[in-house]
Order: C-alpha cells, then structure tokens, then sequence
C-alpha cells in the first residue's frame, strides 16, 4: 500500500489486489488508486498465466491443437474447440454433416449453460449469495455427467474436430439431454428467485458498474456486456455459423448498462440457450458425423485394419498432419464471455505460421476501468465478476 | 453496404492506395503504410465500423516488410467484417487508440508477444511478460522452449533458482 | 492398555499424544483457495453440492494464515512462481501442498517459454494427481491419502 497526497484534505491510497485474491476468478491482479473508499483507478495487471499457447501454435499440426483450445476457456471448452475448427474448415471449405452440425450446435449451447452456471455461481458468491452456489453447480454436474457419457471427459474433452465431431454420442445421452432441458428453465427460476427481486442483490447491483453504450462499441467488449450495455448485436444471429439460422431463438438485451443488466441478459440467455437445445432435439437428424473428406478425414480403425490407402493415409496425417493453403482464414463464434475467434495464417505448411486467438474476456477487461471508476472498492469485487473474466483466455 | 460497394467508396476517397480480395471467406482491403491511419478512421466515422474487434501483428522474418499488422473491424450496424492490412519495414507504426479506445490493450498485447512498437501510444508497456523479459516471444526466431529467462530475476527476494 | 482398564470413570479414553494431534490435523485441513487455472475448476467442484469436501471436514479459506494445506490448481508460470512461493511461505507449519494436475506436476502440456515444468521446483510437494484435469474423485484421494500421512506423523519426535 502506498499513499500519495493530493491536497490537505485527501490522499490517493494504492492498493493491491491479488493475484491470490479470491474473487478476482484466477490469477487477476489489480492495482486499485482509491480516494478514500472511492475508486480513481484500476490498472489490471494480467499474464500471470501467460502459457504461450498462441507460440505453442506454431509448433502443432492442425489437428494437434485442438486439445489447447479447451485450455483457453476452460470454463466452455466445447465453444473454443467450434471456434477453432471452424476457423480452419475456412482453409478446405467442407460439408460438415447435418448430425454433425447438430451435434456441435448443442454441444456449444450444453457449454454455454455451463458456463453461465459458474458465472452465477461464482458471481453471487462474491457479493455475498451463497446458495446459489450450490444450486448451479447442482446443475452444472448435470451437464458435465452429459459431456463425459458423450466424450469420456467432464471438461477438456476436444470432442469438436475439424470436418465434424469426434464420434456419435450414445442414446444415453440424448436422454440425459432431454430430461435436463425439461428441468433447466424450472431450475432457473430457482435462481432467479433467490437473485432476481432480492433487496440485497439489487442494492448491489443496479447503477453499479456503468459502462455506456457508446464506451461498449469504443472499448470494443463483445458478449453480454455489450448486450446489456443496449447494443442489440449477437454473432448467432448476425454472422451465422453453422447451423444457427435454422434455430428460433431471441437475443437478450437490456439496457441497463450495469452489473443487473448483465446479469439479466446472461439469464436470459442460458433460456433462450434451452430453446435451441430443445429445438435441435426435436429436428437432428441420423448419419455420419465427419466428414469424408479426403483432405482432412482421419480414417476409421475398421478402415485401417482392411484397406491400404486407408493405411497410409492415417499414417500421415496423423505424422505429418494435413496442410492448409496459403492465406488467412478467421473463424469466430459467440463464446459465452464474448466474440471469440481464431486468425490463422498459414504458409502452405500443416502448421499454422501465425495463430491469433481473439478472446472476449481480453477485450472486456480493457474496458474495467470505465466500469469501475468512481465506485466504491467493495463493488469493484460485483463488476469484475460482471465481466465473467477466464484468466486462461486473457492470459493464453 | 456490401463490400463491394465499400470497396468502390474507399477507392474513391484513397485512389491507388488500397486493394482488396476475398479469400477463405474473409475479405481483406491492403492499404499502403502512407494512409493506413486515415483510411482506418474514415472506416470508423465515414462508413460505420465502430467495433475494433482485434488487431493481429505477423513476423515475416524474409520479407522485406517485416510485419504484417491486420485490423479486424465490424459494423454492427451494416453487419459486415473486414480486414485492413497494412505491411511496415520497420518495427514501428502508429497507434491507433485514439480512434478505438479498446486497441489500447490489442496493442501492448502485440507489443509484447511480436514487438511492435505503437508510436503514439499512451502506455506502451509489456502486458502479458514481465518485464525482465528479454525479446519477444512471438518473433520467429524465439525459441519455443526459451526458457533461460527464468532466472533473470529475483523480483520477491525468495532466491527461487529454476533448472528445468 | 491393560494396567490402566477400569483404572478412570466412563467417557475417557486413552491414546497418545500423537494420535490425538493427527487426528485433529487431519480432520480439519484447511486448503487455502489457490485456483491458477483449468483444475481449480474441478477443484471447486469438488467443494460444491455433489462431492462436497465439507463432509471430510475440509473447507477452503480464503487466505494462507489460516490454511495448512495449499491445492496448486493449475499451471504456475515464471510471473506467478514468485506468488506461489510466498503464499507458501505465510502458511503456518504443519503444512502440506498438492500438485494437482499434470501442469502443477510437470508443466503437462505447455513445455513453453514461460511456464514452470512442475511446481516441485518452487515448493516441496506431497501428493502428485496426474490429470487434465483430475477428476474431484482423483482429487478426493489425494486428500484421504494425504489423511492417511498425516496419521503416521511423529509430533514430538521430529
Ligand atoms: S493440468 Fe490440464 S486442466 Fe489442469 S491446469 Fe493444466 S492444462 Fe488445465
């Protein structure tokens, strides 16, 4: 703590907070100036889990990174591997199978719940709401038992490959799924029960952590902060990837531009997340799940075992990996924290020459400053957790 | 707007300075290093993309422009996405965050990780690295495993040594 | 035993003084929160509604002076080694530390320029979980057989 006089009668006081803080979700460190209780600055001091992924990059085949891509956001592992596939299907230009597509629709959306879960989790538990801890990781177990039926894995499952998924999910899972989404939107009222008209949460939150619509768009925050800084803007629907126009589902807004705007929009999107799931229940279709596509298909065991070129060819795609064409290709999709994106840039090798993950919590932290500034310290705990932050993604 | 229309636009306003292609779905405008600051902030105020998504900075250690920095920008409004590139010789270009607030931290990360330096810039400092880092990791000529660094420093006083 | 049968009124009951001080070390260790990446999710889970480490007496504590037991959850790079070390070091004694995870164990897959190949560098290590992440019953094992230690621990003979 250091102390700095600013006239007779106050002084600026600096003070540290983390990197072993437990509310600032990880590694965080911030380097608060306060006037008083009140905030006059924040300077995030990040990287303290800088693990060179995008330089790691360089060094994998293409197919060889998809496991560090569930590393960024581990909080949603199953959106980055989408994030970074398609980005490199970009390079090829292939037909991803409708089950496939499917598949990865509500993979995406299963990871978008479960995020949320931790966010609300952990968000309330900060500003003092303990039970709903307990509650949304009740929730969260649910939708990781379904990861694990499907993948073998509860989080770091790298189950989205390029050119489609892994491997066809059991029956069992599909009953699983459908029992959770007859149960999700009953379980999320319990939430917003405890949360939504309660004095205390709304005392702590609204009118705190303003951010304006106009410094949302300057700062370039993407996700529910933008959402709920009244920018009517979601990539589902606005840059379709995948399937998403086929689904019906609604973009929630709220122009509250505080710490309960966003929390509302984020309810309201683990709904309208529901809505999808329910939707792509009802209309997925049977078949292949990856493609067969020569360039990148990896040959099946029972393949192997009877044809040569089967032989060969997963021979060397598996050492050598496939080669991408010369040029750029940038595939993003709407991440739980934001708009998250791959840039790849390939020299013709089966290496990307230069990968730049493009991650939404990064983006938004820029932006905790204008949020904070003018707060009192107590808040600053309520408008990180606003920001839902993953020290993996910032850092890399 | 599409971009073809944007394209027709920017020509008139930047005539010969810029170029433009459409590849794995992404579409590009190169703009030559002399108006790539004035062709980025009439992309903000004259044709709507207000939202600075990322900037990506590339080493090309062989070529003569030894750098690559591409802004990734979109029009919520328009709902289109463009790239601008823009080639430099030398390590250093001008900052951009007095268009886009949010390029402050895009650009220390480039900084960095790539070593570019954003003339202009109000805190140009490293970010993600401490700052006993030496070099930059991204550079191609940094090696992976680099990892002599670690003991460069003592910053807490505990006499950490590292030998693996 | 037998000198000392029938010898005292009910409800006493005779052990060491090792035996008494095991015991209360090892149902009540006290992890101080130290989540560094992907696993602390998993280690949060592990405290939360389906594992609940509550139940064997464990409960995390926000700050090191009050824990004897720090879980590395997650990889440590060369910026955090410092910290690491430090919160380490404001533990009071006894202490144990946990590397979860193959990072916190080896570096795992980031073999980078800037992370640590294993934690065991900075802080001796008791328990190793090998995992991206470990699962919690992977990290509910690491805690009994961390139990099972601490009851053979000699407190007045060092
Ligand atoms: S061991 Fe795996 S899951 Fe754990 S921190 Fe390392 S990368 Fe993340």
């Amino acid at each position: 703590m250091s102390a700095m006089v600013k006239d007779n009668l106050s002084e600026i006081v600096t003070v540290n907070m983390g990197p072993q803080h437990p509310s600032t979700h990880g590694v965080l460190r911030l380097v608060v100036d306060l006037d008083g209780e009140t905030i006059v600055g924040v300077r995030p001091d990040v990287g303290f889990l800088h693990r060179g992924v995008e330089k790691l990059a360089e060094h994998r085949t293409y197919h060889q990174f998809i496991p560090l891509t569930d590393r960024l956001d581990y909080l949603s592992p199953l959106s980055n591997n989408l994030a970074y596939c398609l980005a490199v299907e970009k390079f090829f230009d292939v037909k991803i199978p409708e089950r496939a597509e499917y598949l990865r629709v509500i993979f995406a959306e299963l990871a978008r719940a479960a995020s949320h879960l931790v966010w609300i989790a952990t968000h309330a538990l900060d500003i003092g709401a303990m039970t709903v801890f307990l509650y949304a990781f009740r929730e969260r177990e649910l939708i990781l038992d379904m990861f694990e039926i499907a993948t073998g894995q509860r989080m770091t499952s790298s189950w989205i490959r390029v050119g489609g998924i892994r491997e066809d999910v059991p029956p069992l899972f599909f009953e699983k799924l459908k029992e959770f989404v007859s149960i999700f939107d009953d379980r999320i009222n319990t939430y917003e029960n405890l949360l939504t008209k309660n004095r205390i949460w709304l005392s702590r939150t609204v009118g705190i952590g303003k951010l304006s619509r106009e410094d949302a768009l300057d700062y370039g925050v993407s996700g529910p902060i933008m959402r709920g800084s009244g920018i009517d803007f979601d990539l589902r629907r606005d840059e379709p990837y995948g399937i998403y126009n086929r689904f019906k589902f609604e973009v929630a807004v709220s122009d509250g531009c505080d710490i309960y705007s966003r929390y509302l929009v984020r309810v309201k999107e683990m709904r309208e997340s529901n809505k999808i799931l329910q939707q792509a229940l009802d209309q997925i279709p049977e078949g292949p799940v990856m493609t067969d596509d020569p360039r990148i298909e990896i040959p099946s065991h029972e393949d192997v075992y009877e044809k040569m070129e089967a032989l060969i060819r997963r021979f060397y795609i598996i050492t050598k990996g496939f080669a991408a064409p010369k040029g750029e290709a940038y595939g993003c999709v709407e991440a739980p924290k934001g708009e998250l994106g791959f840039y790849i840039v390939s020299d013709g090798d089966t290496k990307p020459y230069r990968l730049k993950i493009r991650a939404p919590s990064y983006v938004n932290l820029g932006a905790l400053e204008a949020m904070a500034k003018g707060h009192m310290l107590a808040d600053l705990v309520g408008i990180i957790g606003s920001v839902d932050i993953v020290l993996g993604e910032i850092d890399r | 707007m599409n971009f073809s229309d944007l394209v027709k636009k920017i020509e008139e306003k930047f005539p010969s300075k810029t170029s433009s292609y459409e590849k794995f779905g992404s579409r590009f405008i190169v703009v030559d290093r002399s108006c790539y600051k004035e062709l980025l902030r009439s992309m903000k105020y004259d044709f709507g993309f207000e939202y600075l998504v990322d900037i990506v900075a590339t080493h090309w250690p062989k070529r003569k422009e030894k750098f690559d920095i591409v802004y990734n920008l979109f029009s919520v409004a328009n709902k289109i996405r463009v790239f601008v590139k823009v080639a430099i010789e030398g390590d250093k270009i001008d900052s951009v965050v007095d268009i886009w607030k949010g390029a402050n931290y895009l650009e220390r990360e480039q900084y960095d990780l790539v070593g570019v330096k954003f003339e202009g810039h109000p805190d140009l400092r490293r970010i993600l690295l401490p700052e006993f880092f030496e070099g930059h990791p991204l550079r191609k000529d940094y090696p992976l495993k680099g990892r002599k660094w670690f003991n460069n420093a003592d910053e807490q006083g505990l006499g950490l040594k590292f030998s693996r | 035993m037998g000198l000392m049968e029938h010898k005292f009124s009910d409800n006493i009951i005779t052990s060491t003084v090792d035996g008494v001080i095991n015991w209360a070390r090892r149902s009540s260790l006290w992890p101080v929160t130290f989540g560094l990446a992907c696993c602390a999710i998993e280690m949060m889970a592990a405290g939360a509604s389906k594992y609940d480490l509550d139940r064997l007496g464990i409960i995390f504590r926000a700050t090191p002076r009050q824990s004897d037991l720090m879980i590395v959850a997650g990889t440590v790079t060369r910026k955090m080694a410092p910290v690491v070390r430090k919160v380490y070091d404001q533990m009071p004694e006894p202490k144990w530390v946990i590397a979860m995870g193959s990072c916190a164990t080896s570096g795992g897959i980031f073999d980078t320029y800037s992370t640590v190949q294993g934690v065991d560098e900075i802080v001796p290590v008791d328990f190793y979980i090998p995992g991206c992440p470990p699962r919690p019953e992977a990290l509910l094992d690491a805690l009994v057989a961390l139990q099972e230690k601490i009851k053979s621990d000699k407190v007045l003979r060092k």
